[in-house]
Parts: C-alpha cells; sequence; structure tokens
C-alpha cells in the first residue's frame, strides 16, 4: 500500500465528488434560467420560417399549377399502362382453357355431396374451398375415363357425377399434359359395377375432313348441354395439329367432353376455344388419345387393362337416339383442390 | 435570484473567463453560460427529434465534458467555446438519437471534431460510474465518512465530532482503512 495507490484513490474520489458538486450547481442554475427567454432565443435560431412563408406566396400558384400537372400526368400514365396491360393480357388469354372455375355455387358442390353415400358425407369436412368442373367421359365401361388435362390438374380429389345424379370418386391414372389429357378411374365402387352401361360409340384415329358435322355433350351449367357444329379447320390455335379447330358453341365446363361425327365416332375431346373470336373451339384429335392410352404405364393400370370399345352401336340411331345413348356415359367431373 | 440574474446580465465575461469561471464554479460564469449558449443547443436537440428536458440533459453534459477538461488542464481549444460546446452537445445527442435508434436531421451549427475529448469523457462515465457502485458496497459508516471528506469537504475535525471519535488521528485512520476497502473494490472492477 504506497502512498501512490492512495492518491490514486483519492483522485478518482475528488473527481467523482467535483462531478456531483457540479451538477447539482449546474441544476440550480439551470432552474433558475427563465425557460421562455430560451425558447425565444431558440426559434430565433430557426432562419426557415420567415422566408418560407414569402416563398409559398410567391410560388402558391407555380406549384398549384406543377402539382396539378404531375397529378395529371401520374394518372394518365397509369391509365395507358393498363390499357397497355389489358390489351397485352387479352393476347396471352385468346385461347382459354374450358374448365369452370366455381367459388360461388357452394349450393352445388353440396347438393353433389348430398347424394354421396355415408363415407361420402364424412369427406364433407374436408373438402377444399376452390372447385373446377369440366366434362369427362367413358372409355369403357369398367370405369376408365377421359377429360382434359387442365381440369385435373393439381386436384386433391376428384369427382365424377353421371347425368343421373350418380357420384363417384375417381383417381387420376394418367396425365399427358401435352395433349392436355388425363385418363381417370373409377375408385372400385359396387354401386357402379351394377350400373355398369356399355359404351356406344365408336372411336374413329383418321383425320376427319373439314365440314363433317359433329356433336358434343358436356357440362358448362349443371344440366348436360347438347351443342352441335362443324369441323372448321384440321389444326388448332396457332396451328397446333394435334388438334382441330371446331365451329361448336361451347363454354367454360365443356372442356373435356366427346366430340363425335354424325355416325357416332369420337373424333376428338374439347379443349378450349379461342376468346376473340365467336365459334372458334379446339378439340384434342383422337389419335392422340390412342396414344395417351398406350403410353400410360402398365403399372398405373393396376392389372385392369384399358380395352377400348370396337363396336359403334350409335351408326344407324337418328340424332336424338344417338344423344340419349351417349348422354348414360359423359360425366360432370368436379375438381377438389386445397388452398394453400 | 432573478436580482442576481439582472446583476450578472451586466457583466459579458470573454470565453476563457468562462472556462476559468466554469472551473471554479462560478455562479456568475456558470449563468452566462447558459444565457448565452443554451438556446443553441436547446435549438439543435429540438431541431432533431429531442424535448426541452434532452435538451437541459445535453447542455449540462456537455459543460461537465468542458469542466473535466479544464480541471485535468487538457482543455485546448481551437475553435470558440460556443462552437465547441456545441460539438460536443452534438456529439452527446447523436448518441442518444442512435440508442434511441434514430437519426440525426440537421446541424443547426458549424461543428468540429470532437472524438478524441468524447473518449476521454466516456473514459471518465465509466469512473463515476464505478466509483458509485464502489461506494454503495463500500457500506457505513466508510460511505459517510469518505463522502464528508472528500465530496463535501468536512474538516477532519467536524468529522471526528460527527462521528464520535476520541480524537483526529483516530478519525484519521478510520478514514484511512475505508479509503483503502473503497480501492480495493474500485480497483477490482477498474483495472480489468
Amino acid at each position: 500500500m504506497g502512498t501512490n495507490d492512495e492518491q490514486e484513490i483519492e483522485n478518482a474520489l475528488r473527481a467523482y465528488g467535483d462531478r456531483i458538486r457540479l451538477r447539482q450547481k449546474l441544476a440550480a442554475v439551470q432552474a433558475a434560467v427563465d425557460m421562455d427567454d430560451m425558447r425565444q432565443q431558440a426559434d430565433e435560431l430557426r432562419p426557415e420560417p420567415a422566408p418560407m412563408r414569402s416563398w409559398w406566396t410567391t410560388y402558391r400558384t407555380t406549384l398549384a399549377v406543377a402539382a396539378s400537372v404531375a397529378v395529371v400526368t401520374t394518372f394518365t400514365s397509369i391509365f395507358v399502362y393498363r390499357s397497355y396491360q389489358n390489351g397485352h393480357q387479352q393476347q396471352q388469354q385468346q385461347y382459354s382453357q374450358l374448365s369452370k372455375e366455381i367459388q360461388a355455387v357452394k349450393s352445388s358442390q353440396r347438393r353433389i355431396l348430398n347424394d354421396l353415400d355415408g363415407h361420402g358425407r364424412a369427406l364433407n369436412a374436408a373438402v377444399a374451398s376452390a372447385q373446377i368442373a369440366g366434362t369427362g367421359f367413358m372409355l369403357t365401361s369398367d370405369g376408365y375415363l377421359v377429360t382434359s388435362n387442365h381440369t385435373v390438374r393439381d386436384a386433391d380429389s376428384v369427382y365424377v357425377q353421371s347425368q343421373q345424379g350418380a357420384v363417384y370418386k375417381a383417381r387420376v391414372v394418367y396425365n399427358d399434359q401435352p395433349h392436355d389429357l388425363a385418363i381417370l378411374q373409377l375408385c372400385d365402387d359396387s354401386a357402379f359395377r351394377q350400373a355398369l352401361t356399355t359404351v356406344p360409340y365408336g372411336v374413329d384415329p383418321r383425320p376427319s375432313d373439314l365440314g363433317e358435322r359433329v356433336f358434343t355433350l358436356g357440362y358448362p351449367r349443371d344440366e348436360i348441354v347438347y351443342g352441335e357444329g362443324y369441323l372448321s379447320s384440321a389444326t388448332g390455335y396457332q396451328g397446333d395439329s394435334t388438334a382441330y379447330q371446331v365451329a361448336i358453341g361451347v363454354n367454360p365446363g365443356n372442356s373435356g367432353g366427346p366430340l363425335l361425327n354424325e355416325k357416332g365416332n369420337l373424333i376428338g375431346i374439347i379443349s378450349g376455344k379461342q376468346t376473340t373470336a365467336e365459334g372458334v373451339s379446339f378439340a384434342v384429335k383422337t389419335d392422340y388419345l390412342l396414344k395417351t392410352i398406350n403410353s400410360i404405364p402398365t403399372d398405373s393400370l393396376k392389372g385392369q387393362p384399358l380395352r377400348l370399345n370396337k363396336k359403334n352401336t350409335l351408326t344407324t340411331l337418328p340424332r336424338k337416339q344417338q344423344i340419349k345413348r351417349m348422354m348414360a356415359c359423359v360425366y360432370q367431373v368436379s375438381v377438389f383442390k386445397h388452398r394453400q | 435570484m432573478s436580482n442576481v440574474m439582472k446583476e450578472s446580465r451586466r457583466t459579458t465575461l470573454t470565453d476563457e473567463e468562462l472556462l476559468i469561471g466554469l472551473s471554479d464554479g462560478s455562479d456568475s460564469a456558470l449563468q452566462q453560460l447558459y444565457r448565452q449558449y443554451f438556446p443553441m443547443v436547446l435549438h439543435f436537440v429540438t431541431s432533431n427529434s429531442g424535448s426541452e428536458d434532452d435538451a437541459k440533459d445535453i447542455y449540462q453534459e456537455a459543460l461537465i465534458v468542458v469542466y473535466e477538461k479544464v480541471r485535468a488542464g487538457s482543455l485546448a481549444l481551437q475553435c470558440q467555446l460556443k462552437t465547441y460546446l456545441y460539438s460536443v452537445g452534438r456529439r452527446l445527442w447523436l448518441k442518444q438519437l442512435a440508442q434511441r435508434g434514430r437519426y440525426m436531421v440537421s446541424d443547426t451549427e458549424q461543428s468540429v471534431r470532437v472524438d478524441e475529448d468524447m473518449t476521454d469523457h466516456e473514459e471518465r462515465d465509466r469512473q463515476f460510474e464505478l466509483m458509485a457502485e464502489s461506494l454503495d458496497r463500500l457500506g457505513e459508516p466508510c460511505r459517510t465518512l469518505l463522502e464528508d471528506f472528500y465530496i463535501r469537504h468536512l474538516s477532519m475535525q467536524a468529522i471526528t465530532d460527527k462521528f464520535g471519535y476520541t480524537n483526529s488521528d483516530n478519525a484519521k485512520t478510520q478514514k484511512y482503512k475505508c479509503l483503502m476497502r473503497l480501492k480495493r473494490l474500485f480497483f477490482a472492477e477498474y483495472k480489468q
């Protein structure tokens, strides 16, 4: 313990004391200071207010004009940009896929589900908020169907409903994205087995001629709708050689419907339409349906081979009878998606 | 007090006289320091999202910085006292703003670099805090005894009487023992 150490701590202590006493003194002086006077002096240091005011009065009109020009310019730019964007969008959306998105039709959804048997109703709670509807039709009498790929894409569950109102759950066996086709299979359901219907139409893989009279059945609404027209071009949208152009009135929901000629042969599957022109619709050629069926891996078929019907029972029938027979094998496809 | 204020308003001290007055704790110097330069700091702080109370704290702190530098003999003003006070106040307020997660908007005066001075000040701040802590931990009667002698500047005789020691030698011994205990507490932390 040298004197050095003693001095060091004494100095630290004195410095500490000095600061405390100065603080007390300053606090006392500060308390006595005339704050109004201080504020006034501080305000006088602000150089801006006075010049600002005169500047404002001088340039008020100019500013108003500048501001209005800015407003007009802004909104004009927005308007021009929007209209450009809309035009652009229209171009992109000239081709519209005909699956139908239903947001508000909760009632129809409920009806479909009410028709389900007990285990179907249990699924009710899991049913998602977005529903897409399209058309599909039977390929074989033992439960294979075809529909548009864009209808069932990203589906969580797929249900099909017959014209009589019977609902079955289906699984997607195979997706063919390039040709916009999807093969469905009804999940094993005894009710369906009993109601086995034969497939009445034949399949014509040969290219059809322009001017061929064609008809289709589909579900643009909850009821089956018949439409007829003619083959107007051998190629589809933007020269797509896998599709036909058809002059036929179709709407969202028609997607995946069969396109039959006068003799009841399947010549295509409805896929989309051009939104900018009336009566310009497209259908995938049956040739590609056959290719799609051939490219299904055997594993996906689970030992139940997909054999197309060869015999056409519609050929000699009048149109009304053809429609009646066809109706039995055209189904409404309802797709449920869980929103992420 | 208002009489005193009026009286002192007549005298205007130079920067040098103000500094001497500050280091001596002269009331008239302190009053003039407030009158002359506080509005400048008040203006700066309130222009940069601070309140009047913030400005008061900052100005008091700035005066302490100057005071301690004068006392340590390390103040070498390269500019007007006004500019120096502004620069120190500015730095102190910037630190506060940074702690509050905000930024300075505008300078209201010219400023000079005070980085080194501020480093010294932060060191003294640390010492001050540490001393307050050490005195707290020292306990009674040592704490009061030391405070009476070193801070309140009571005479040894007054302390002898106050604490009831038999004579002032006895009091000195006590004071020495207390000082040594304080030293241990203080330097145990400080020298780390």
